[in-house]
């Protein structure tokens, strides 16, 4: 038997042929290492255990289409052809699929896609832009049929003023990574949105697999307006999610951020509008007394007539309904009882038109007044100061009081002015006493007190300095009250 | 009306809060504060409701630089 002469490439035809009726498929599990890949595409890399090694190729038309990264390291099990290369002469793996093991696959990818874009930056905190102070124009990328769009604009339909532009695309499926990504470009170059929402309802990992692709998480780190990410359950991160702006555990949720945002500078609004009416409110109660002296030291009747009217006209504002029975008890002891009312009236009662109509009425009526009372020479900064001692009801409850003639309002300030059998009335800080006046002199002289009673209370007296030093804090008969 | 002069009005307006209730600031002051208070929270209040509602759908893809083309939006019943 002679023995048979090959050749080379005619020999390995033949043990390929061999191999392939003796391994027509094989399964190999081993670790990869010095995966390249080659300017066609093709992946080359060994696979190994701790006992041998075996050459690999992996054509790109295969590679390609794995969602994970080959490389070194990896456990995993490969599928494959056995074939002698003839021009190296040696034995390779031709893989057709490679399955991680330990991890899906993927997972893998997830694990792979995050670390790349993690060590990029792309998920930098100091990346993330934070919600715009009203976004008020959404865009929404989703799909025009699923629950997700529905539970979005059920919880959008919440707030009254703001527009949405959804871009309908695929959430799932071959290519829906792509309209993804193309439809956040769009929204982001349009400039008719403040915000974007990408967002899908609930599903398996393979259902929400678009959202964890490259091409999405870079288009959603691209876009010029922050990104809200709601996508599947609360449970489920996608790579989407952790390149977006905000991540909401749900689609709703997405929503729900959104116009939290908006109700909150509403309200952040509203209280500061509150707080400045309650404040100046205050002010003006405070200080209404000191006004009402200065202003109204002689009683309304020596007003100028224009202030009277405008004192008028405030007053009858303040007759609302709530406000009635309030203005008539204070009108008596409150002159400016309209201004300061009505300043906060608008707050509580009004609706929202009405309350801006009379809101503005106000602020014209408070220059008025106060342009009024400058008009006057009192400017209230200057004479609150001296208003302060000279707070009428203050004085009268310290135990000084206020003699006039009776049937006049000038306080009587010079014991001269006064001649005996004249009838005197003195205000104390409750009630008044009548007197006649017996005699006078340098010192003081004791009135004779006809009666004292309860009487109708100050009203208004004057701020001028008609006031004296009472002879005793509590006045007695025969002792105190005296006038001059 | 731009987003910054949102935020502008309302801090604005939160600084005039805590302007009034500095026991310092006079009373005409006060009132000068409050005044501009009720103006900011009008400017506030407009831009707050300075969108009107719409819900609209892209309708197809636009090349670069072209204006969208949209139409009113109704989400199925589900």
């Amino acid at each position: 038997m002679s023995a048979r002469i090959w050749g080379i490439g005619e020999l390995v035809r033949e043990v390929n042929a061999a191999l392939a009726g003796s391994f027509p498929e094989v399964l190999v599990r081993g670790e990869l290492s010095g995966v390249k890949v080659a300017a066609s595409g093709h992946r080359y890399f060994s696979v190994k255990d701790g006992e041998g090694q075996l050459s690999c190729a992996m054509w790109a038309a295969r590679a390609d289409r794995l969602r994970f990264k080959l490389t070194d390291g990896l456990a995993v099990v490969l599928r494959g052809t056995l074939e002698v290369y003839a021009q190296r002469g040696s034995l390779q793996l031709i893989v057709t699929e490679v399955v991680p093991e330990g991890v899906g696959e993927l997972q893998l990818a997830f694990e792979q896609l995050k670390a790349k874009l993690q060590a990029e930056g792309l998920f930098a905190a100091e990346r993330k832009r934070p919600l715009p102070a009203l976004p008020q124009r959404l865009g929404l990328v989703t799909s025009p049929s699923g629950a997700a769009v529905r539970d979005v604009l059920k919880v959008l339909s919440r707030w009254e003023h703001l527009s949405v532009l959804l871009a309908p695309v695929r959430v799932q499926g071959k290519g829906a990574e792509g309209e993804i990504a193309r439809a956040v470009r769009t929204l982001s170059r349009s400039g008719r949105v403040d915000v974007v929402l990408v967002v899908r309802g609930g599903g398996s990992l393979e259902d929400l697999w678009a959202f964890n692709e490259e091409v999405v998480a870079r288009a959603i780190a691209a876009c010029q307006v922050p990104v809200i990410s709601g996508v599947g359950h609360e449970v489920d991160f996608t790579i989407a999610d952790f390149a977006a702006d905000i991540r909401a555990a749900t689609p709703t949720q997405a929503a729900e951020i959104v116009v939290a945002r908006l109700e909150e500078q509403q309200r952040r609004v509203e209280t500061a509008a509150e707080t400045a009416r309650t404040r100046i409110r205050r002010r003006l109660d405070r200080s209404g007394l000191r006004v009402a002296a200065a202003v109204g030291a002689r009683g309304l009747a020596q007003l100028p007539g224009r202030l009277r009217t405008l004192a008028e006209q405030l007053r009858r504002l303040e007759a609302l309904p709530d406000r009635l029975r309030a203005v008539v008890v204070g009108r008596h002891r409150r002159l400016d009882a309209g201004a300061t009312g009505l300043l906060h009236w608008p707050v509580r009662f009004g609706a929202p038109r009405r309350r801006e109509v009379v809101t503005a009425r106000l602020a014209v009526a408070s220059e008025r007044l106060r342009s009024l009372v400058r008009a006057r020479g009192l400017t209230l900064a200057g004479t609150e100061r001296a208003l302060g001692a000279l707070s009428p009801l203050g004085v009268l409850e310290r135990g000084y009081s206020i003699t006039t003639r009776e049937g006049s309002e000038a306080a009587i300030r010079d014991a001269a002015t006064v001649h005996s059998g004249e009838r005197l009335v003195t205000r104390l800080a409750r009630g008044e006493l009548r007197s006649l006046v017996l005699g006078r002199d340098s010192g003081a002289q004791a009135s004779l007190f006809e009666e004292g009673g309860p009487g109708s209370g100050v009203r208004g007296p004057a701020h001028q300095p008609g006031v004296t030093e009472p002879g005793s804090r509590s006045p007695e008969p025969g002792g105190g009250g005296r006038g001059q | 009306m731009s987003k910054e002069s949102f935020e502008e009005a309302l801090a604005q307006l939160e600084d005039v809060v805590a302007r009034l209730e500095d026991e310092s600031v006079g009373l005409e002051e006060a009132l000068k504060l409050f005044e501009r208070g009720v103006k900011l929270a009008r400017r506030c209040r407009t831009q707050l409701a300075g969108v009107e509602r719409r819900v609209e759908q892209l309708l197809a893809e636009a090349p670069e630089g072209d204006e969208l083309a949209t139409a009113p939006f109704e989400p199925e019943e589900g």
